[in-house]
């Protein structure tokens, strides 16, 4: 096989077992490769009802085709697991330099199952995998974990672990690499914490064999020298990261704002990307062999928040920042080190936190039982609470469980800014409402990476789309949701990918894309079957939440953005019609209304 | 006439020496075009950037009235 390496490890915990399986090539060909891959795996192994913590669920790391090819920004993988956090699928995707090693380990997808009777870590060097001891590395944060796993195995190798919250199933917990990359949402930290495994680590000095590598080089750098010539024009992600992002939201009138109550931030200014510029930033930080650099590399003197790593990125700064009504960007900086520190999703970590502070200002949260005041603003507050969720400590038990179950636990779900118990990333959908209907269909639950409209809505690319239009959003999320599925499941990154190899309409004709996966891996895709495949992949994991219990109710949105119209702003006096959007969206997507897809539909994915 | 120019991300560069934060107030003549408006303060045709009049995008060449808010700023993704 090219581009992919057709093998799997599969590693049984409970046995302290690993075996290489070769991967059928139809199959490979069919789901592209990784969160393809994965979701093929989780329906034929797994009973979807399976508890998330239980040894049964499977977790998957998962590269795809292009991961650790000349394809720029090829430096993607993801965790894919059944969610303790939602009860649906978990789909967490990151970048960094430990996707490529892994794939240059050997192998294109990790699989474990079962639980190990004690800590331990996986430690692959070229094609060899060991399951290790880890008792001495439990309890340490993901920097200290990291630094001890590199000195016992390579200095070269790359390492993904957990941090305390994994360890401590923390429902929000994430799966760090490189230190301060993040697979953060859906908790999938905590399987990996159930499992007692500790960490991956791995070294691979092996090269992706390719189809056809001279035109794979020869259109790779020709994309390359097109986003180079861009960024010499100015490039707002080099130059100050995703943290410019603030500013536009709040123009448009979407930041999310204490607790989604609102989508303008009086604060907006004071966190945005060039504070980080002029303050923080030490140097731009490019994930393995990406042409952007989009990611920040600082550090923080400000005595009382002080501390260094990467980031903060947008969604940190919306859910730690303006969710919290928190316009510090010192205090933003160092609840984000903190959360990559103890490995904690900052999405969820603050929309939990903000859940907690609009239910402590409206009475519902007894002091007593915060072990603090929490109002809006309260930098110091989103700091100890970070801490109390990644160690269950105090009122932190209840943040660890995420912003539904904390709200229904004083009786106020509804306060929970999630769909399907998974919170809002930075986007109110009141005000961009292809969002919205993102949120209520994505397989995950609330995800902006699910298939983000916002490009178009927010940003104009590939164009410009009226963010408050419903009219075309069914086709356009249909759309979005399915080419994300095929940049997952090529292990490719979505900022250069949705601009650089899509046709540039709203449509997403992945033209250059199909190209790169056909110099790769010889398996002659056109655009339309590529397309298929992002469709087939989408299709196969809503049957899996299907199974798994979930129905068309769970296909919904808090009543604050189906009822409660934003108060301020461009978007004032709008909601969500997302009754309005929902049954063409089946429709499209050749569901029947109950959001079931039709026997027709799986029989033209070939997956009846 | 007052309008109000917001210039984010890269289109800061053309930011008046002292300007505060990320916002200028101009004084521009009645009927002024969106597009005239940011060939005053220099910036290029061909930067084709976003450009949102009142928090909402604009199809044409709008002209501008009193008190209007224009954000301009680049095509481009975040996440």
């Amino acid at each position: 096989m090219f581009g992919w390496h057709g093998k799997v490890l599969r590693v049984d915990l409970t046995q302290e077992t690993t075996r290489v399986e070769e991967v059928d090539p139809k199959m490979a060909k069919d789901f592209i490769g990784g969160r393809g891959w994965a979701i093929k795996y989780l329906h034929d192994e797994m009973d979807p009802k399976t508890e998330p913590l239980a040894p049964e669920n499977r977790l998957i790391f998962a590269t795809g085709p292009l991961t650790a090819t000349p394809a720029p920004t090829g430096n993607r993988y993801m965790v894919i697991t059944k969610s303790p956090l939602t009860g649906a699928l978990a789909c967490s995707n990151a970048g960094g330099i430990f996707p490529t090693e892994m794939k240059r380990s050997g192998f294109d997808l990790f699989l474990f199952e079962g639980r190990a009777s004690r800590p331990v870590y996986l430690w692959i060097h070229d094609g060899e995998a060991e399951i290790r001891p880890a008792t001495h590395l439990w309890g340490k944060n993901v920097h200290e974990a990291t630094d001890i796993l590199l000195e016992e195995t390579d200095a070269k190798a790359r390492v993904a672990c957990i941090g305390p919250a994994g360890e401590n199933l923390v429902k929000i917990a994430a799966i760090m690499n490189d230190k301060h990359r993040a697979a953060a949402r859906s908790g999938v930290g905590a399987v990996m914490g159930s499992k007692n495994l500790k960490a991956v680590v791995v070294r691979g000095t092996g090269d992706v064999p390719l189809a056809h590598p001279a035109e794979m080089k020869a259109l790779s750098k020709e994309v390359r020298s097109e986003v180079s010539r861009d960024v010499k024009k100015g490039s707002s992600l080099r130059e100050y990261g995703t943290a410019y992002v603030p500013v536009v939201t709040n123009e448009i009138g979407i930041l999310p704002t204490r607790n989604f109550q609102t989508g303008v931030f009086e604060g907006t200014e004071n966190i945005s990307g060039h504070v980080l510029k002029e303050k923080f930033l030490r140097r731009p930080k490019p994930c393995f062999g990406c042409p952007i650099a989009c990611g920040r590399d600082t550090e923080v003197d400000d005595p009382d928040y002080a501390g260094e790593g990467e980031g903060p990125e947008y969604e940190t700064i919306a859910a730690l920042g303006s969710a919290c009504g928190v316009d510090n960007l010192a205090a933003v900086t160092k609840a984000n080190y903190l959360c990559n520190e103890l490995g904690l999703d900052t999405i969820s970590a603050g929309v939990t936190i903000s859940c907690a502070m609009e239910m402590f200002e409206k009475g519902f949260l007894p002091e007593s039982d915060a072990g603090r005041p929490l109002r809006f603003g309260d930098a110091d507050a989103v700091i100890a609470l970070i801490k109390q969720a990644a160690y269950r400590e105090g009122f932190g038990d209840l943040v660890a469980e995420g912003s539904y179950r904390l709200a229904s636990h004083y009786g106020h779900p509804e306060l929970a800014i999630t769909a399907k118990k998974l919170e809002f990333p930075g986007y109110d959908p009141r005000g961009a409402k292809g969002m919205g209907l993102l949120y209520a269909t994505s397989n995950i639950g609330a995800s902006h990476m699910a298939g983000d409209i916002a490009y178009a809505e927010v940003f104009g690319v590939p164009e410009r789309i009226d963010p408050l239009a419903i009219e075309d959003k069914p086709h356009l999320v249909h759309r979005f949701e399915d080419a994300f599925a095929l940049i997952d499941a090529a292990g490719m990154c979505v900022f250069l990918t949705l601009r650089y190899l899509f046709d540039p309409h709203v449509d997403l004709w992945p033209t250059r894309l199909t190209q790169l996966m056909n110099y790769a891996t010889g398996a002659g895709y056109t655009p339309e079957t590529m397309l298929e495949a992002g469709e087939r992949v989408y299709n196969l994991e809503r049957l899996f939440l299907l199974e798994a219990g979930l129905t068309k109710a769970d296909d919904t949105l808090p009543k604050r953005m189906l009822e409660e119209p934003l108060p301020d702003g461009p978007g004032k006096g709008q909601v969500v019609e997302l009754d309005r959007m929902l049954p063409e969206f089946y429709r499209l997507r050749g569901w029947d209304e109950n959001g079931v897809p039709t026997d027709e539909k799986l029989a033209s994915l070939g997956l009846k | 006439m007052k309008v109000q120019l917001k210039l984010f991300a890269t289109f800061r560069q053309y930011l008046p020496v002292g300007a505060e934060g990320s916002t200028v107030e101009l004084e521009v003549p009645s009927g002024t075009r969106v597009t005239e408006l940011l060939a005053t303060i220099g910036i290029p045709q061909q930067e084709s950037p976003m450009i949102l009049v009142n928090g909402r995008g604009i199809d044409s060449d709008r002209i501008l009235v009193e008190g209007d808010v224009v954000a301009v700023f680049p095509a481009m993704a975040g996440g």
